[in-house]
């Protein structure tokens, strides 16, 4: 006879499984993939031993090349081979050949939305992203041995709205499921402050190829808020590079333009003779020109000339942030180094000048992001229900609403905790005035122009009424991504006002489904089914959540409610796994995406009071546990 | 929505910080979207809603100007708007001083020691208003509120006042 199974009253009945998950810091120059295995975090490699995946993918004609496979390539074909195509994406093509002239892409597409031409045709550089999460992916899968239930990807503290949602766009048609975009300096961290069990205020200096971030953080029981955070988005270890091969073409009595190999060879002289100089003193360079081999030489005291300008500009940053933080160099316990370009000595040298103690860089600085990511991707996967570990995290940049006069009208300051939501209230100026046009903008200038410029919103559907009258309440909310979300409502008729987003970057909804679909050998068919598989997954989501939540506070419930949330679930259930096997026609898939759809939708509306229920109830719990002497 | 009630505190300006960073944690502890990574859309959603609300009181009640003009707000006074004028030709006269010497910073001989200078007349004056403010909170009548709220309206103006002399400070120390 089978024995009953009883669970201990406050316990859940599920099943606790181990789900796979990982982290991926997706880098400039290079990526990695992390996991918790067996208790502790480390780097995944591949096939042939290599942890690092250079960021580079290359157009072949009949093949896609990812990493050391695709920067063979790098040289020899560059408009083909797209290196950090990180600092391209979420920017606009004046953006990008503003900052990077020399580029050897032959860009196409449109002025906010870039594209460069391959011989695969257009690619985008969120497709180019998608390639090397993809790769990172499956590197994963392949070495955890099952399917990743999801990731954490890091991005840079100090992106955008726009950068971050072209990072998880590319997630999207990379076919992941993003368990949440982290700040990489926060993803160091977490590595550290396990490691090292501090608490008090840390500073993480961030220099990786492309960018620069400070933040600053404050570690306490388990908790880490970030106090602030700044940096710049366009500055990194590469620039280093392009003062060097600036240096190159003037020792070389070079002009530009140049062709695009001797650019790449030039770029590659100048990286390496910077890794050189970090154990030497002087070392050698030379170039195959035209006109035979150059042969000059490079000194440890040169690279310092040329780079301390962009070491000052870091430490202009590390000022502020400590100034928006109210903390003095004084109160910071420790300095932790991440990215590869810290180990430029300069770099190091400078920064304990700035903070007066030696930075700490026992994790290796190219590694730290990834297994930072990872310990947080096992947590946010469910497998840690006891850890106590909590990341606060804050809006880099302020978000605000053009005005009257181009002006920026602030909404959301930046160095704001998120998630975090604020209201703003508008008015009609004329008499039946039924739409209504918002301009949202990220950045602390007071001039639009100066700002940058995030999307477009359109609200219709204002009830007509006299100018002055309506009463339009929108709503910016900023998820844990750091993530944008608007919606509007009038107040005095509680109509829902639509609101159509007009990214000023990056992609829409349907530019995404495309390259999903593109992607995919049999378009339609392998699109239905992932879908299917996405809604699947949810129903099954749905469904041990509510069971959970049943028997951890069924209590809070009358019998009868019970019977109709699991007669709900019960719905859900049987329709998610109906039609299974009849995986030919297109239209009974998508069926069955909207059946699924629309059961979740029925479960959801049955549990909204009991979910509001449960949550006000760990609220009182959690007050409770902190005996408020004062109530 | 009480912001003091959310993290069980009294309703009154003098609060014990440290409790309440706290008790933010704790409570944070239980709502953050985190929590939730793994669960339904739904649940999702409302974490992001709780924690949101959570960081906006937390926010609210950590910044004394901000946790004052909550009460106020609470004790059933409308803060008149940024832009309307005060009433009191004293501190109008006062506020034209104040910027004029903010002007003349930046054409000052010794930069540093001028910065030094207006930082310090800002502070004191601001301390002594947030003393009153104190005072006038801890009472709460119709007469005391009002009050507080003419005062809490000058202690803004001299935050503001903080800020661009933060600002100035930057821009002379870039240009260094």
């Amino acid at each position: 006879m089978a024995l009953l199974q009883i669970a201990e009253p406050g316990q859940s009945t599920v099943a606790h499984q181990h789900r796979l998950a990982a982290g991926i810091d997706l880098g400039t120059t290079n990526s990695l993939v992390a996991s918790v295995k067996s208790g502790s975090a480390q780097t995944l490699a591949d096939a042939q031993g290599r942890d690092i995946l250079p960021s580079i993918v290359s157009y072949q004609a009949d093949e896609i090349l990812v990493g050391d496979d695709a920067k063979a390539h790098a040289i020899l074909d560059p408009q083909n081979t797209i290196v950090s195509a990180k600092r391209l994406i979420g920017r606009s093509l004046a953006d990008i050949q503003g900052k990077y002239p020399s580029l050897p892409y032959d860009f196409a597409g449109t002025q906010n939305h870039p594209q460069i031409n391959t011989r695969q045709g257009l690619v985008d550089p969120v497709q180019v992203s998608a390639q090397i999460l993809k790769t990172l992916s499956a590197r994963a899968s392949m070495s955890l041995g099952g399917e990743l239930t999801g990731v954490v990807i890091t991005v840079p503290a100090y992106f955008d709205d726009a950068q971050r949602q072209s990072t998880k766009d590319a997630a999207k048609i990379a076919g992941i499921n993003v368990l949440r975009l982290l700040n990489e300096p926060t993803a160091a961290a977490v590595a550290y402050g396990l490691d090292s069990g501090q608490e008090g205020v840390i500073a993480i200096y961030d220099l990786g190829g492309g960018t620069f971030d400070i933040s600053i953080l404050r570690l306490n029981k388990g908790v880490f808020e970030v106090l602030a955070t700044g940096g710049d988005s366009a500055l990194g270890g590469d620039d280093f590079d392009l003062m060097l091969v600036s240096h190159f073409i003037e020792q070389a009595g070079l002009t530009r333009p140049l062709s695009a190999s001797l650019e790449r060879q030039l770029l590659q002289q100048a990286c390496q003779a910077k890794e050189q100089l970090s154990s030497m003193d002087t070392c050698p360079v030379s170039l195959s020109l035209e006109t035979g081999q150059w042969q000059g030489e490079l000194s440890r005291v040169d690279l310092e000339q040329l780079i301390s300008p962009l070491v000052n500009k870091t430490l202009r940053s590390c000022r502020r942030a400590l100034k928006d933080a109210q903390v003095t160099p004084e109160d910071v316990i420790q300095v932790v180094m991440v990215g590869g370009s810290t180990r430029v000595p300069l770099v190091r040298q400078l920064v304990e000048n700035h903070f007066k103690r030696p930075p700490l860089t026992s994790i290796d600085p190219d590694k730290v992001v990834a297994v930072g990511a990872a310990i947080q991707a096992d947590i946010l996967a469910g497998n840690k229900p006891d850890s106590d570990i909590l990341l606060l995290d804050v809006i880099p940049l302020s978000l605000g609403l053009e005005t009257m006069g181009g002006l920026v009208e602030k909404v959301v300051t930046r160095n704001t905790t998120i998630p975090v939501a604020k209201a703003q209230d508008f008015t009609t100026f004329k008499d039946g005035q039924t739409a209504m046009a918002v301009h949202v903008v990220q950045g602390e200038r007071e001039l639009v122009d100066d700002c940058r410029s995030l999307a477009h919103f359109e609200l219709r559907g204002i009830p007509p009424m006299t100018a002055g009258a309506a009463h339009i309440r929108v709503t910016f909310q900023v998820d844990a991504d750091g993530l944008l979300h608007v919606s509007a409502m009038e107040k005095s008729t509680g109509v829902e006002a639509s609101i159509e987003v007009k990214p000023s970057f990056g992609l829409d909804d349907q530019q995404i489904s495309k390259m999903i679909k593109d992607s995919m050998s049999n378009a339609e068919h392998d699109m239905q089914s992932r879908m299917l598989r996405e809604q699947q997954v949810e129903a099954q989501r749905v469904i041990e959540s509510v069971n959970a939540a049943l028997v951890d506070d069924g209590q809070l419930l009358s019998e009868s409610e019970i019977t109709k949330i699991r007669a709900g679930l019960d719905m859900l259930g049987r329709v998610s796994l109906s039609l299974d096997s009849n995986k030919d026609s297109n239209e009974v898939t998508k069926q069955q995406v909207a059946n699924i759809e629309a059961a979740i939708e029925e479960v959801n509306q049955i549990t909204a009071t009991f979910a509001q229920m449960r949550m006000d109830k760990s609220i009182r719990t959690a007050l409770a546990g902190h005996s408020v002497d004062e109530v | 929505m009480n912001y003091f009630q959310i993290f069980g505190l009294n309703v009154q300006f003098e609060i014990d910080t440290a409790k309440l960073a706290e008790i933010f944690q704790a409570l944070q502890k239980t709502v953050h979207p985190d929590r939730f990574a793994h669960a339904s859309s739904q649940q999702q959603l409302l974490a992001v809603q709780k924690s949101a609300m959570i960081n906006d009181a937390y926010q609210t009640l950590k910044n004394p100007l901000k946790r004052a003009e909550h009460l106020i707000t609470l004790r059933g006074i409308d803060m008149p708007s940024e832009q309307a004028s005060f009433g009191d030709t004293r501190f109008l006269m006062r506020q034209m001083e104040l910027r004029e010497m903010l002007e003349e910073v930046s054409m000052a001989d010794d930069t540093d020691a001028a910065l030094l200078s207006v930082n310090q007349v800002i502070d004191t004056e601001y301390n002594s208003l947030f003393i009153n403010l104190q005072r006038l909170l801890a009472t709460n009548s119709e007469q005391s509120n009002t009050l507080a709220c003419d005062d809490l309206r000058k202690l803004k103006f001299y935050q503001k006042l903080h800020v661009e002399l933060d600002r100035l400070e930057d821009k002379l120390f870039d240009a260094d």
